[in-house]
C-alpha cells in the first residue's frame, strides 16, 4: 500500500492515470496568517500536486474548487535528542484552496467549553466537590477588603 | 441480490451521508468502525433513526445554500465537539472484510479515508489549541482497518492474476547480484529509453568484481556456521530438558 507506489510512465496517447483507493490524507488546518474568506488551508503529502488536490476534493468531498496553490514547508533538522543526534521534523506541503461559486469557509471552534454534569455519587463529582472546597479554603478573608496578609494586623 | 446491493449502495451510510436527507431505503449502514454493526445493532440503528428524524431541529441537513458543503466532512458531528471521549467501535478484521464484495470494499476504503482525514484534522487542531485530542485510539483503529482492507484486496488481485496469467508478482523483476556480492530481487522500473542509452543505469553495476568473490564465500560460510550453531544449541537445550524432566509413563 504505502510501499513506494510507482505510477505507470506517461507518454503521449496513454490513457488517463486513475488512482483507485488513494492513500493520500488531507488535513484541514487553521491558517496561521489571516486568509481571504474563500480560502481553505490544507496540509497534504509531499507527493501530491495541485491537480491531485483539485480532483481529490471534487470527487471525494464534492467541494467546488476554483484554484489551488501549494508550497513546501521545510521543517528543522537542527533539534538534537538526548544522544546529541540531529532529529528531523518531517517536511510537509501546504495547499491553499480557493472555493468556487463564491462559497466561504470559516474554521470552526472544535473545542467549545461545555459544562459537564457528573452523575450523583460518582468519583468525578466527589473530586469536583473537593477541588471546590480547596479553592474556597485558599481564598483570602473577604472582611479584609482585598488587602493582602502581608500588611500586618 | 442486485437490488439489495444497489439499495445498500445508495443507503451506504456513515456520518457524511447522515447529513443528506434524501436516502430512499434504509439498510445496514457501513460504518468506519463496525461499532455496533458488529452486534447487528439495535443501538446504532436507533441513533441513526433519531438523527434522521431529528432534521427538523437540526438545520444542517436541510441547508439549501450550504456554505461549506463537503468541508463539513473534515469535522466530527457537532455534538462531539468539546467532548473528552468519543465512543467508537472495534476495527474491521480481515475475516469480516473477506466476506464483503469488491464494491463494498471500495466504498469502505473511502469511508475510512474520510474518517482518517477527519481525525488528522482534529489531531492538528488539538495540538494547535494545546488541548488533548478526544479518543486518539480511533486513528490507530482506522489505520489498521485500512491496512487489512488493502491486504484483502491484494490477496484477491494476486489470486486473480495467478489464475489468469500464472504470474506470481504484479511487478516484474529478477534476481541480481550487486557490487558487494549480495544476491537480491531487483524490481524493474518503467523507462522511456532502453538501458544501453541510460547512462545513470549503466553506472549502477549488477555484477560483483573479481576481488569481491572470496568475501561472498566467506560470508556464506559464516551464515552456515551460525545456522548449524543455532541448531546444535537447540538440540542441546532439548537434551538438557529431557534429562531434567524425564518422560514417565503413568503408573497404573
Amino acid at each position: 500500500m504505502a510501499k513506494r507506489i510507482i505510477y505507470p510512465l506517461y507518454q503521449l496517447g496513454n490513457p488517463q492515470l486513475r488512482i483507485f483507493r488513494p492513500t493520500f490524507n488531507l488535513t484541514l488546518v487553521r491558517p496561521g496568517k489571516e486568509q481571504p474568506p474563500d480560502t481553505v488551508q490544507f496540509r497534504i503529502p509531499l507527493e501530491m500536486t495541485k491537480f491531485d488536490v483539485r480532483n481529490y476534493l471534487e470527487k471525494i468531498y464534492s467541494v467546488p474548487v476554483a484554484a489551488v496553490r501549494t508550497r513546501i514547508q521545510y521543517c528543522t533538522n537542527k533539534k538534537r535528542n538526548h544522544l546529541n543526534q540531529r532529529v528531523k521534523r518531517p517536511d510537509y506541503k501546504v495547499a491553499y484552496v480557493q472555493l468556487a461559486q463564491q462559497q466561504t469557509f470559516q474554521f470552526p471552534d472544535i473545542f467549545p467549553e461545555k459544562d459537564r454534569k457528573h452523575e450523583e455519587g460518582s468519583v468525578e463529582e466527589m473530586q469536583e466537590k473537593f477541588m471546590e472546597d480547596e479553592r474556597q479554603r485558599q481564598k483570602p478573608d473577604p472582611r479584609r477588603g482585598g488587602v493582602t496578609e502581608w500588611f500586618g494586623l | 441480490m442486485a437490488a439489495a446491493v444497489t439499495s445498500r449502495l445508495t443507503a451506504a451510510v456513515c456520518r457524511q451521508f447522515q447529513r443528506v436527507v434524501t436516502v430512499s431505503s434504509y439498510t445496514q449502514p457501513q460504518c468506519a468502525t463496525q461499532a455496533f454493526s458488529k452486534f447487528h445493532s439495535c443501538q446504532r440503528r436507533q441513533t441513526y433513526d433519531s438523527w434522521w428524524f431529528r432534521s427538523s431541529t437540526n438545520n444542517r441537513a436541510l441547508h439549501t445554500s450550504c456554505v461549506r458543503e463537503g468541508l463539513e466532512d473534515f469535522f466530527d458531528l457537532p455534538e462531539n465537539w468539546g467532548e473528552q471521549t468519543v465512543k467508537s467501535g472495534a476495527p474491521w478484521t480481515g475475516k469480516q472484510l473477506r466476506v464483503k464484495s469488491n464494491e463494498d470494499l471500495h466504498k469502505l476504503w473511502y469511508v475510512l479515508l474520510k474518517e482518517k482525514n477527519m481525525l488528522l484534522t482534529l489531531e492538528q487542531e488539538a495540538k494547535r489549541q494545546r488541548l488533548p485530542m478526544p479518543s486518539p485510539e480511533r486513528l490507530k483503529k482506522v489505520e489498521r482497518s485500512m491496512k487489512r482492507l488493502d491486504t484483502v484486496v491484494t490477496e484477491r488481485e494476486d489470486s486473480l492474476r495467478l489464475l489468469q496469467t500464472g504470474q506470481e508478482r504484479g511487478r516484474p523483476g529478477e534476481w541480481r547480484r550487486n557490487v558487494f556480492g549480495k544476491t537480491f530481487w531487483y524490481r524493474f522500473k518503467e523507462h522511456p529509453i532502453p538501458w544501453y542509452l541510460n547512462s545513470r543505469y549503466k553506472r549502477r553495476r549488477f555484477f560483483e568484481p573479481s576481488h569481491v568473490a572470496p568475501y561472498t564465500r566467506l560470508s556464506l560460510e559464516k551464515y552456515l556456521r551460525s545456522k548449524i550453531r543455532k541448531e546444535k544449541r537447540e538440540k542441546r537445550n532439548q537434551k538438557m530438558l529431557a534429562a531434567v524432566f524425564p518422560k514417565k509413563t503413568a503408573l497404573a
